[in-house]
């Protein structure tokens, strides 16, 4: 026998078996000053700590958690005192009052000029006729027709405008501290990485980041609202792999996961571990038309859409009813998402309204139109554009959304039933954001773009996209309507219910003009664990509570080992999307005692696991089982086979 | 071994990373989205194009101008700036990334190199043995199992059902850890990567270890071996073993140089910070000079590794010095 051999094995064996000893968690060190430590999961990598130049949702998460806006967003997504604890309007201006006695995380003292430094960034930019970095926070105070800003004293902040709207009281630009960024202008802060620790108002700041693995806050001690139970905010990032973020909820590793897929919202949510909350975005997906040179007759050699019919909006009215959105909800998005109408998306109830004249699921109907509008069948079926050409629409999609692909096949099957031919085609983001634009810098060759857009409170985010002035820049139908820029003209000027009509007015003109077919409004999945925080509150209560506007429910969050509540738990059915919290009281702001609880009192620690573990477990004992019977299949042939030549 | 021998073989390398470099320069050139596409925005003034264009040193011909300045700042080790990273240096980036992957990969194949060895020297020693049928029938089965077929299941096990170890990540996040206790965490973070790269890479370590004991034990060296009433254990030891090596330094000298390419399924399962998420990572971005500087790396090393096989191949085996 091989002696020395297997000597060797057992010393070998009995290392593993030490170094794993070693490792088990029963010789973890427990303390019990460590700091309560709120992590959340999310698909999505951090891109940039620098909040001028992030174009992700994660990222906006980052800098709301560390630096406070003038206004920041109440529950309900309104306004509410932020950096300025209140203000008041008056014909030309609005001026804010400072928080008395507020200071920044490093202790020093946060006043106006700290909002004159950071806003005055963006008013630099608008005056340059340019942009901070990526652009998407400056526009805002732009947007707001602020056309001065003045700081008095320490304690107050002015700004002038040119209307009365409510846009300033939304303005995406973070309170930076000037005593940290004063050496920057409007150029060369968008060249600076912020990286950790950051000096900010908010309720956590930015401590620590690792590059694709997690971004951690510590809390600030001097932060003026609501204090959260957790100690630290730990946001984990999994990129593309929504699988293993679930598995770290399961573990108890994430308490809170954002976006996971409908299958693992529907398990999770039967589970009472957890709450799956499905939240409604605030945005769409849509079909785009290729509406180029309506009203201008302008064309574009080798380019432009492949049809007049395009332009016509009869032509695009009649499509409208070919579409069965209701189908592409249930079928491509798994039920959690709403019908597209309008483009002011339901979730910003305020200001949503449902067309006059609605489009429903009428192939025949579609039929009727196409034919009343003067599109005839040939005698193949096809159907003729006016010069008497079949008409074949190109459809490209980007590939970064599989609903978009599976969306794009029943359109094609629906159209097809028209006798349209459908060409689909799948582009990267980049490729498809060229193809899209028009001269002087594309040719906009194609015919329908189905992707998406998501906006901000205020509509005006995403209605800018249909002005004349954003063709070759937003616009991804090429539409143009002077009618359609006077109304979005009209409503910044506008507030309250006589802005509610404007916006009505604009809604409906594009609904029935249709430019843009909108597929359906898209849902947030998110899933939280009940065992370790309560008071979780959804923001807008159609909303998620993180990944929201503001950082508010970070600093609502309580113990929910501590108290147990009269408060029935969140209801963790996954149909909850409708009104998960209607029920809640309307002023949540003081957190401090009970507030909703899990009335099923969860034991701390490892053992929660274990109800809701067994699925998982189960299924590695199959797979091992599996293993074990393809080695001894294996294992049998091969002894057969060995009968032949035993030993050579 | 002559220095003739190590010279020869020195200047393959050499030559061999020269093309690479000039490879690079060349691929990423023919790439869609060059700077010279932003030159031609029509709102630009002509003055400010051709001062662009000086001042990235477009104005040159690509060949010789541009291709010398590259090799000069990439022997510099001046490889650009990530558009991912927003602007850290690329060097930066990919170094970060370097040394998780040598951990992980590095203590992989060490053990898989090992155990391997061990397993197909046994197996082959004792054709249809129990040890044979067993261990090669696994090592099939997970040679012929992707990272995250392994991964996902020790995940499932180990981290979410017993809680045992994490589920993906290098460390854990916040607090002050000391020395031991940062050690320690790590190593809970690297058992279950370790073990599914391990597992990954015992299967072909020990079915190449196995048919090349096989064919040695035909040998007429080793029926004179036992003929002459040694152990069989010292004929396997050191006999049969030395001589069954030499195909398998070729194996582990490729994919040692692999360690640092990383193992990209292994790294995005286990979220582990590595060269192979970073790939991923650039390749979703688009960010050529992050790409572009981990080729060059994965092509380096590739080189290296194979240089220090021919070497230890050399010194292995007389034949192959002339």
């Amino acid at each position: 026998m091989s002696q020395p051999t297997r000597t060797r094995l057992v010393r070998l064996a009995g290392a593993i078996a030490l170094g794993a000893s070693l490792l088990l968690p029963t010789a973890a060190p427990a303390g019990a000053a460590d700091p309560v430590v709120l992590t959340v999961g999310t698909t999505q990598d951090l891109d940039a700590s620098n909040p001028f130049n992030t174009a992700l949702v994660s990222g906006y998460e980052v800098f709301q958690l560390t630096y406070n806006l003038l206004v920041e967003f109440d529950k309900d997504a309104h306004p509410a005192p932020g950096f300025a604890d209140s203000w008041e309007r008056s014909p030309d201006k609005v001026t804010f009052h400072i928080r008395d006695g507020m200071t920044f995380s490093d202790g020093s003292a946060a006043t106006s000029k700290d909002v004159c430094f950071s806003w005055g960034l963006a008013m630099d930019a608008i005056k340059h006729d340019a942009n901070i970095g990526y652009g998407y926070l400056d526009p805002g105070v732009k947007d707001a027709g602020v056309t001065k800003i003045e700081c008095p004293d320490p304690s107050t902040f002015v700004a002038y405008t040119t209307d009365q709207s409510d846009r300033i009281f939304q303005v995406y630009v973070p309170i930076l501290p000037q005593h940290v960024w004063s050496k920057f202008d409007y150029k060369s802060i968008a060249d600076q990485k912020f990286d950790p620790p950051l000096v900010g108002s908010g309720p956590y700041t930015l401590q620590e980041w690792k590059t694709g693995q997690y971004a951690r806050f510590v809390r600030n001690p001097s932060y003026w609202g609501n204090k959260g139970f957790a100690d630290e905010v730990v946001i984990r990032f999994f990129p593309d792999q929504t699988d293993v973020m679930v598995q770290a909820l399961k573990s108890g590793e994430v308490d809170y996961a954002h976006d996971v897929n409908p299958d693992q919202f529907k398990a999770l949510g039967a589970d009472p571990t957890y709450t799956a909350v499905a939240g409604k975005a605030n945005g769409w997906s849509q079909l785009a038309f290729n509406t180029y040179g309506t009203g201008t007759g302008k064309t574009i050699k080798d380019g432009g859409p492949s049809t007049k019919a395009l332009l016509d909006p009869a032509f695009r009215d009649a499509l409208g009813y070919a579409v069965d959105r209701q189908a592409l909800v249930d079928r491509v998005l798994g039920g959690y998402g709403d019908v597209g109408t309008t483009m002011v998306p339901p979730v910003l109830s305020d200001w949503h309204v449902e067309p006059d004249r609605p489009r429903h699921f009428d192939i025949e109907l579609a039929k009727q139109k196409l034919d009343a509008a003067g599109y005839k069948l040939d005698a193949n079926g096809k159907r003729l554009d006016k010069e008497g050409k079949p008409i074949t629409l190109r459809l490209d999609h980007p590939n970064t959304n599989d609903s978009y692909a599976k969306s794009a096949q029943f359109v094609k099957e629906w159209y097809g039933q028209l006798g349209i031919d459908v060409v689909v085609q799948s582009l990267d983001s980049d490729t498809l954001s060229n193809l899209i634009l028009p001269p002087p810098d594309g040719k906009a060759d194609y015919d329908i773009e189905l992707w998406g857009w998501s906006g901000n409170p205020d509509p005006n985010g995403l209605t800018i996209v249909f002005r004349c002035d954003q063709i070759d820049n937003l616009s991804d139908s090429q539409y143009c309507n002077p009618d359609y820029d006077k109304l979005y003209d009209q409503n910044t000027q506008e507030a309250g219910a006589q802005r509610h009509d404007t916006l009505a007015k604009m809604q409906n003109l594009i609904y029935d003009e249709a430019p843009y077919d909108i597929l359906y409004y898209d849902s947030n999945l998110d899933v939280y664990r009940n065992d370790r925080f309560a008071g979780w509150q959804n923001m807008p209560a159609n909303g998620t509570p993180f990944f929201t506007y503001g950082p508010l429910d970070y600093t609502l969050l309580t113990d929910a080992t501590a108290a147990p509540s009269a408060t029935p738990p969140p209801s963790a059915d996954a149909g909850a999307s409708a009104s998960p919290v209607a029920g809640s009281p309307a002023a949540p702001t003081t957190a401090s005692g009970a507030s909703a609880a899990p009335t099923t009192a969860p034991s701390g620690g490892e053992s929660t696991t274990g109800s809701s573990s067994n699925t998982p477990l189960l299924l590695g004992v199959v797979v091992l089982a599996v293993i074990v019977i393809v080695a001894g299949f294996v294992w049998t042939r091969r002894r057969r086979a060995g009968g032949v030549d035993d030993d050579e | 071994m002559s220095a003739h021998y190590i010279l020869r073989k020195l200047v393959q390398a050499i030559l061999t990373i020269v093309a690479i470099v000039a490879l690079n320069f060349v691929l990423f050139r023919m790439m869609p989205g060059s700077p010279e596409r932003a030159t031609k925005n029509p709102h630009l003034t002509p003055e400010f194009i051709a001062a662009e264009r000086a001042k990235w040193g477009l104005d040159k011909p690509l060949f010789p101008d541009q291709l010398v300045a590259f090799a000069i700042s990439t022997a510099q080790g001046d490889l650009g700036y990530s558009i991912k990273y927003r602007g850290q240096p690329v060097v930066e980036v990919v170094a970060d990334a370097a040394g998780p992957t040598v951990l992980l990969i590095g203590i992989g194949e060490a053990i898989a190199i090992v155990v391997g060895l061990w397993l197909g020297a046994r197996s082959g020693w004792r054709r249809g043995g129990v040890m044979d049928r067993i261990g090669n029938s696994l090592s099939l089965i997970f040679y012929s199992m992707p990272y995250f077929v392994i991964g996902m299941p020790l995940i499932i096990i180990f981290a979410a059902g017993l809680g045992w170890f994490p589920t993906s990540g290098m460390t854990t996040p916040g607090g002050d850890k000391g020395p031991a206790e940062a050690l320690f965490d790590l190593g809970r973070h690297l058992v279950l990567p370790v073990t599914a790269v391990a597992l990954g890479l015992i299967g072909a370590y020990s079915i190449l270890m196995r048919s090349s004991i096989v064919e040695t034990r035909s040998e007429d060296y080793i029926t004179t071996a036992r003929a002459k009433g040694l152990p069989d254990a010292l004929v396997l030891r050191s006999h049969a073993f030395p001589n069954a090596l030499l195909p398998m330094v070729t194996l582990i000298a490729i994919n040692l140089g692999y360690v640092v390419a990383g193992a990209i399924t292994a790294e995005i399962v286990f979220n582990w910070p590595g060269l192979g998420l970073l790939t991923v990572q650039a390749l979703d971005a688009r960010d050529y000079p992050l790409l572009q500087a981990i080729f060059l790396l994965i092509a380096v090393s590739v080189v290296f590794a194979n240089f220090a096989a021919d070497i230890v191949y050399g010194y292995l085996d007389p034949r192959v010095r002339a």
